[in-house]
């Protein structure tokens, strides 16, 4: 490697450095060099997780018995159908729009026809008053949304979409 | 002065426009100005840079600036950089200073803003200019200590610096580019994994997800409540505003202003500390400090400044070092390589038109935040009102066409957004903090080439501290850091024992 150190001269070299040179030396192998940081990073991040094992493990412990905290994913409401739902609802949208996509090649309009029912589910789904009237709006939303997404962004700004 | 000429109708449009979008989205509870930036990301991918940094400097200082509304109607801080504006403002909601609440704090959002508006103009050239000096070594060490200062500032400094390294390793996954000196080898992946990792993760659709998408999923784990009650009945029996109000706050709306565009320097650092200090700066300043969270305007002038203070603050590390200075900016930098602009101590010198168009965008979108705050303000307070259900959907949209669209119709990444948001999600669960990972990753590929590069110029490890003056003092600052997160850490543990006694 040449030097790729603009404005770099040969440095000061320090006493410790010039009595044990060979402790700070270092050579990478050019074929492996692509390891070479994220082995660096690897040892850091063991060495991040044995001090905060060492520092802040036993304070937590000691609270976590004495009731001052609760663990991760224990405290708070949990509401499982609305999340489970998103989540569910989200992989199926992801998963349909290419599908539908691919009948209509460069038309954005697998996202235009997946997006609909999708937003209506989500929006049923987080509703919490279900009266008619609010189920009317939430589906005008859902109608609206997309097709102003898709009109604005695939069809005045060319934006691939799928 | 040829920049006059990208200064065009279409570009004040757009300026208006992402400020308006920007405060709807920072006045809606939840909602940040990241996510406004995130989300309306794709709107700038049909436009050149120009006009793409118009809609986003507008969304940025718009959505600093929305805060405030439900901050001081509702009690509930709009972005987490108004929580000190809910200290004052709200109690004089509650004595029917509601309006008048709203414009002192649009007025010094103003002056926060323009002032470090200013000081972005005036310093981010010199910074540049110092930085470009600066070879692979020193460039490490300023990555380093951006790393160190947001991990000290976070909650936790180790679990800071875990997710700093997290973020890093995230960022290493991937070729190790030919391109950057690198050998072409992929590393950190499973054979299934090349054909879509081959480039590692794109940035944009890591930044969606873990700012839209895991937002999404929090609130969907709560049960997506509505926080809001009435909003029209917090205007009512107005005290008229006057500028009168400002006759004794100079003092406290400069050095708000300075706080916040210093805070905003540093890298990672919210809104929050930034307003959080200015206040309980003024506290400490007042000659009525007993006044401070009953309903004293000079608390909302306070927050209010100095949280846009921010904004100009933000963009001097991003515009002269590339290194972001918050979430925000953090989105930024993302839609700047986008636009096939890379920033960094060569920007400003290289792109003196861009820079100084910015610099009229930036103006113009404090002014055009003024303008529609100060006059819409009761409108502006109705539209917040828009239910949940109905704005997450959109958004959840939003985050899947700017992924999709990022690299011309990746359909991984869309999957990268829900797994980041997935991940973003578990990780706050955990006490990983998003505001080092996300830095982390955005400096880890760079990290990586000064390390190694350097290290193969040099062959030795002590290159990085005898290189020259400027590594000396990057490590006594990169000290400093560490040894003031230990001494906060201990003086909050000596506190807190104190009242478990």
């Amino acid at each position: 490697m040449g030097n790729l150190l603009p404005g770099s001269g040969e440095p000061l070299r320090p006493a410790w450095e010039l009595a044990m040179p060979e402790l700070f030396t270092v050579t990478i192998d050019f074929e492996q060099s692509h390891l070479f940081f994220p082995h660096i990073i690897h040892w850091m991040l063991l060495l991040m997780v044995v001090l905060i094992l060492v520092f802040e493990a036993p304070a937590y412990l000691r609270r976590l018995r004495a009731g001052h905290v609760s663990l991760p994913f224990t405290r708070g409401p949990f509401d499982a159908v609305r999340f489970m739902g998103t989540l569910l609802l989200t992989v199926v949208y992801f998963l349909t729009m290419p599908w539908v996509g691919d009948f209509f090649p460069n038309t954005g309009l697998g996202f235009l026809i997946v997006s609909i029912p999708y937003m209506a589910a989500l929006s049923l789904l987080y509703l919490h008053d279900r009266s008619l009237r609010q189920v009317f709006l939430v589906v005008l939303n859902a109608v609206i949304a997309p097709v102003v997404a898709w009109l604005v962004l695939a069809k005045l700004f060319a934006i691939t979409l799928p | 002065m040829e920049f006059l000429s990208n200064l065009d109708a279409l570009y004040f449009v757009l300026i208006l426009a992402g400020t308006l979008i920007g405060i709807i989205f920072g006045a809606i509870p939840g909602m940040t100005a990241t996510m406004a930036v995130a989300v309306c990301l794709p709107l700038t991918y049909a436009l050149d840079l120009n006009h793409g940094l118009a809609l986003l400097l507008g969304l940025y200082v718009g959505g600093i600036s929305g805060g405030l509304v439900p901050a001081i109607l509702l009690n509930i801080p709009g972005t987490p950089s108004s929580i000190t504006t809910t200290f004052d403002g709200y109690p004089m909601t509650q004595k029917g200073e509601g309006e008048r609440a709203l414009k002192v704090a649009i007025v010094s959002s103003l002056f926060g803003g323009l002032l470090s508006a200013a000081v972005l103009f005036s310093f981010a050239p010199l910074l540049a200019d110092f930085a470009i000096k600066f070879s692979y070594v020193e460039k490490f060490l300023i990555i380093l200590l951006a790393l160190t200062v947001i991990a000290s500032l976070s909650k936790n400094l180790l679990m800071g610096l875990l997710s700093a390294l997290i973020g890093i390793w995230l960022a290493l996954i991937g070729t190790y580019s030919v391109e950057v000196g690198g050998n072409g080898d992929m590393r950190l992946m499973m054979p299934f994994m090349e054909e879509f990792l081959y480039d590692g993760f794109s940035l944009l659709p890591v930044l969606i997800g873990l700012f839209g998408v895991a937002h999404i999923l929090e609130e969907a784990e709560k049960g997506i409540h509505e926080t809001h009650t009435d909003m029209k009945d917090a205007l009512k029996n107005s005290l008229p505003f006057s500028f009168s109000v400002f006759r004794n706050q100079k003092t406290n709306l400069v050095r708000s202003g300075f706080l916040g565009t210093f805070i905003g320097m540093l890298p990672g650092v919210g809104g929050s500390a930034a307003s959080v200090l200015a206040y309980t700066q003024e506290k400490n300043f007042s000659r009525h400090p007993e006044k401070m969270g009953k309903g004293a305007p000079e608390g909302v002038v306070a927050s209010e400044a100095a949280n846009n203070g921010l904004t100009g603050g933000a963009l001097i590390p991003l515009l002269s070092l590339g290194i972001p200075g918050d979430s925000t900016t953090a989105v930024l930098i993302g839609a700047f390589t986008l636009q096939g602009v890379q920033v960094g101590p060569l920007f400003i010198g290289e792109n003196v038109d861009t820079w100084n168009t910015m610099m009229v965008g930036l103006l113009a979108a404090n002014i055009a935040m003024f303008v529609v705050m100060f006059f819409a303000i009761k409108h502006i307070a109705k539209v917040v009102m828009v239910p949940k259900h109905i704005l997450y959907p959109i958004i959840m949209m939003m985050c899947v066409v700017g992924a999709y669209a990022i690299n011309y119709g990746v359909m991984f990444d869309v999957w990268t957004l829900l797994l980041f948001g997935i991940g973003g999600y578990l990780a706050s669960k955990i006490g990983i903090e998003v505001a080092p990972l996300v830095i982390g990753f955005i400096l880890g590929g760079q990290a990586e080439v000064y390390f190694v590069k350097s290290l193969e110029s040099f062959g030795t490890l002590t290159i990085f501290f005898t290189k020259s003056p400027i590594a000396v003092v990057l490590w006594l600052l990169i000290a400093i850091s560490v040894g003031f997160s230990i001494y906060q850490a201990s003086k909050a543990g000596r506190a807190k024992r104190d009242t478990d006694a």
